[in-house]
């Protein structure tokens, strides 16, 4: 220490690390608050005594590492720099020493001697972290004094290290980072060139440092400093690598994982232990696939056990008294306005509405799922399956986004950078079953297969993912050979489930499909009631019935009559329309309900191929907007012409097959 | 440390933080810490989670009964063609 001034100590760490609470109990009334010189950050300084020793501490701004990128770092280093404090009090938070021991490894890299003030030590202990403060010491070569600000606990013992330091007992001997061999050549290199013309009072080793780091500060310090060519030949080893900024990080990594090893114990135990159990099978390549298949199978079965009971219900007491009614009431008065109201208005858009239980038991299974922690394994086990598709990370999650809608996942896109990649994903989104065409399944499979509909969705599902996969196969094998992209995760841990965010997880997409049923699907019901009482007034005159016949012969090779394939068309609007649509040209409301007329009208065969096709064909239109934005019309005209046709094969399919099999 | 970890996301495979931290025999807060610096130099993207989640905000505010966000509670990230690039 110099005497011929105050001792000064600098305080730094982190943001949130407890600076303030150090400082305020050391200073207590003797501080002032300014700005540092210049910038409209806060400067905090003040005075502490300790054996009648008077020592001026000043509060460094928070930050996590010592490079140019913000106005806190540069003060904070400059301030070390110039000002040459006579001891550095790092805070760090011992319950994430990872993160906060990377401003350590820069400080020892000052010359300043560091002491380490290990706060938080109360937080950590109750995290079950074990850290033994000799060992870290040992590891980092440098003091440390373990604390809990908040409890003015081991602020004393700190108190007497500094004072140690400025009276000359601290033996300081920190460990550095280091950095690969061929980078560190090169260092020396660089401080070799820029030592001499180096301005005081910078030290020739960081400066040469922060050069390779490719830091702009000190880069253009060095270059107003050094004559034109030697800064032309430091120039040109930096723009030959470029890469150590990489490497100077690395290090400094490498020394945080050392210093964490030899210190840090962490008993495993409580939720993470839990989650680590659990992940062991539903995070397993093989094993996490059978449990998603089972958790979708669990999800089909409940939501029919539960919800299609209710759906009878509220059809025969409430949708079919009302058509009833209603047709009875608005007769005498005009026999169109009767058909509006019960065909169009209660048999088409009125009847998604019975629908709602349904949706809601879906809804709150999925909010379930996510809120317990399981979406993001399902989604890290997909991520599995894809790989042999060739569809990696970036591909896969517009795809996942997909289950819920199309629309996200073909915009979803937009994370691939490889214009191919992105290209060819929004081409495939459309193939997910989206949660509007689950929809669908989950209510004509009950009507076609009873008992077994919980395996025929499952086998649906099943059939869209299989057709996926081989496009994606071909696709990659033939277009994408080669692109590869890595894909992290950070999976939560399993937690119990908050019945509030749930409730709102449900009440949100209802609200979101009552406003699609009222804006979109109702309009459309109504359009195509009308379609199917003009120009006439009988449906087999209709302008729709001669739609249908003009596509029937089409139709026919899935074993599908007009009227369904008039559903699949009005299902270009919104998904859910195939259903309101049957509902109006099966003219329901007088003595039988929609499920019973389609179960007497068709045959299994026909309803297995109709539920294939409807999950294959062409997307609606929203989805149809969203790939022309992304992708144009010439690819967007593409898709439709390739999904038609998949559609159709499969159906066709599916329908001989099943045919053959005796449904 | 860090160039290890970059070398192991450019085989391309997907990882889950814990299996990372597996890899580089350290601990998963070590690895987070480097995802996020990696993040910061430009060499990875975050697509999901608390700020990133580009998709996700997309995704749940854009449409229809939309689909429940990709990661979860969880962040998720991607190399960057800068992440993917080839180092001297």
């Amino acid at each position: 220490m110099r005497s011929d001034r105050i001792p000064l100590v600098a305080l730094a760490g982190q943001p949130n690390v407890g600076k303030s609470t150090v400082f305020n109990l050391l200073t207590g009334l003797s501080q002032h608050v300014g700005n540092w010189p210049g910038k409209t950050i806060e400067r905090r300084e003040g005075t502490f005594i300790c054996d009648g020793r008077v020592y001026r501490l000043v509060d460094l701004p928070g930050t996590y590492s010592l490079t140019a990128n913000s106005a806190e770092e540069v003060i904070a280093r400059e301030f070390i720099v110039r000002e040459k404090p006579d001891v550095v009090v790092a805070l760090v938070d011992a319950a994430i020493l990872e993160r906060s021991l990377y401003l350590v490894a820069e400080l020892v890299s000052l010359p300043a001697p560091v002491i380490v003030g290990l706060n938080m030590m109360d937080v950590a202990h109750q995290e079950g972290l074990e850290i033994d403060v000799q060992k870290l010491e040992a590891a980092l070569g440098v003091r440390v004094v373990p604390m809990s600000a908040a409890h003015n606990v081991g602020v004393r013992e700190l108190v007497e290290a500094v004072d140690q330091a400025v009276r000359g007992e601290y033996l300081y001997a920190p460990r550095r980072p280091a950095i690969r061999a061929d980078h560190a050549e090169v260092l020396a290199e660089i401080e070799r060139l820029v030592s001499p013309w180096t301005p005081s009072p910078y030290p020739p080793h960081w400066v040469a440092l922060k050069l390779l780091e490719g830091d702009e500060e000190i880069t253009r310090l060095m270059q107003a400093h050094l004559p034109a060519e030697q800064w032309e030949t430091v120039h040109k080893i930096l723009k030959a690598h470029e890469d150590a900024l990489v490497a100077v990080a690395s290090g400094r990594y490498e020394w945080i994982r050392q210093v964490i090893r030899a210190a840090v114990s962490r008993p495993r135990r409580g939720q993470i232990s839990l989650t680590e159990r659990l992940d062991r099978w539903a995070a397993h390549p093989f094993w996490g696939l059978v449990i998603l298949a089972g958790i979708l199978g669990l999800a089909f079965w409940l939501t029919y056990t539960v919800g299609l009971p209710l759906v009878d219900l509220l059809d025969a007491h409430i949708l079919q008294p009302l058509a009833g009614l209603s047709r009875a009431g608005l007769e005498p008065i005009s026999p169109w306005l009767a058909g509006l109201v019960a065909d169009g208005l209660i048999g088409g858009g009125g009847f998604m509405l019975t629908f709602l239980p349904i949706l809601v038991i879906f809804f709150a299974i999925m909010g379930i799922l996510e809120d317990v922690g399981y979406m993001a394994r399902a989604a890290y086990v997909m991520d599995g399956l894809m790989h042999p598709m060739g569809l990696h990370g970036k591909s896969f999650l517009p795809l996942f986004l997909g289950f819920g809608c199309n629309v996200p996942a073909v915009l979803g896109t937009r994370v691939i950078e490889s214009r191919r990649a992105r290209l060819l994903t929004a081409l495939l989104a459309p193939l997910i079953p989206c949660t509007a065409r689950m929809t669908v399944v989950a209510f004509l499979t009950p009507i076609f297969f009873g008992a077994a509909a919980t395996w025929v969705s499952w086998g649906v599902v099943l059939l869209s993912l299989v057709v996926l996969a081989a496009s994606g196969m071909v696709i990659s094998r033939v277009f994408l050979r080669g692109e590869r992209a890595a894909f992290i995760m950070e999976l939560p841990l399993y937690h119990i489930p908050n019945p509030r965010t749930i409730g709102l997880f449900v009440w949100q997409r209802t609200a979101e499909f009552l406003r699609k049923a009222v804006t979109v699907i109702l309009p459309v019901s109504l359009l195509v009631w009308a379609l199917s009482v003009l120009p006439g007034g009988t449906m087999e005159n209709s302008y729709l019935a001669w739609l249908g016949y003009r596509l029937e012969p089409l139709g026919r090779l899935m074993g599908l009559d007009w009227r369904l394939v008039v559903a699949l068309l009005s299902s270009f609007i919104a998904k859910e329309n195939a259903i309101a649509t049957l509902g109006v040209v099966m003219g329901t409301g007088e003595d039988a309900g929609l499920a019973r007329l389609l179960a007497q009208a068709y045959p299994p065969a026909t309803g297995l191929a109709f539920l294939a096709v409807q999950v294959l064909f062409i997307p609606c239109v929203a989805t149809v907007a969203a790939l022309r934005q992304e992708v144009g019309w010439r690819w967007t005209l593409f898709n439709l012409g390739f999904q038609l046709t998949v559609a159709v094969v499969v159906g066709a399919a599916v329908y001989w097959l099943a045919r053959l099999g005796g449904l | 440390m860090l160039e290890r970890l970059i070398d192991l996301l450019r085989t391309g495979r997907s990882y889950r933080i814990a299996d990372l931290a597996r890899e580089l025999d350290t601990t998963p807060a070590l690895i987070e810490a480097m995802l996020e610096r990696l993040e910061q130099m430009g060499y990875l993207r975050q697509i999901c989670g608390d700020a990133g989640g580009w998709a996700c905000r997309r995704g749940c505010a854009a449409c229809v009964p939309a689909g429940v966000c990709v990661a979860g509670s969880g962040r998720a990230w991607v190399l960057t063609e800068k992440g993917m690039g080839d180092r001297q």
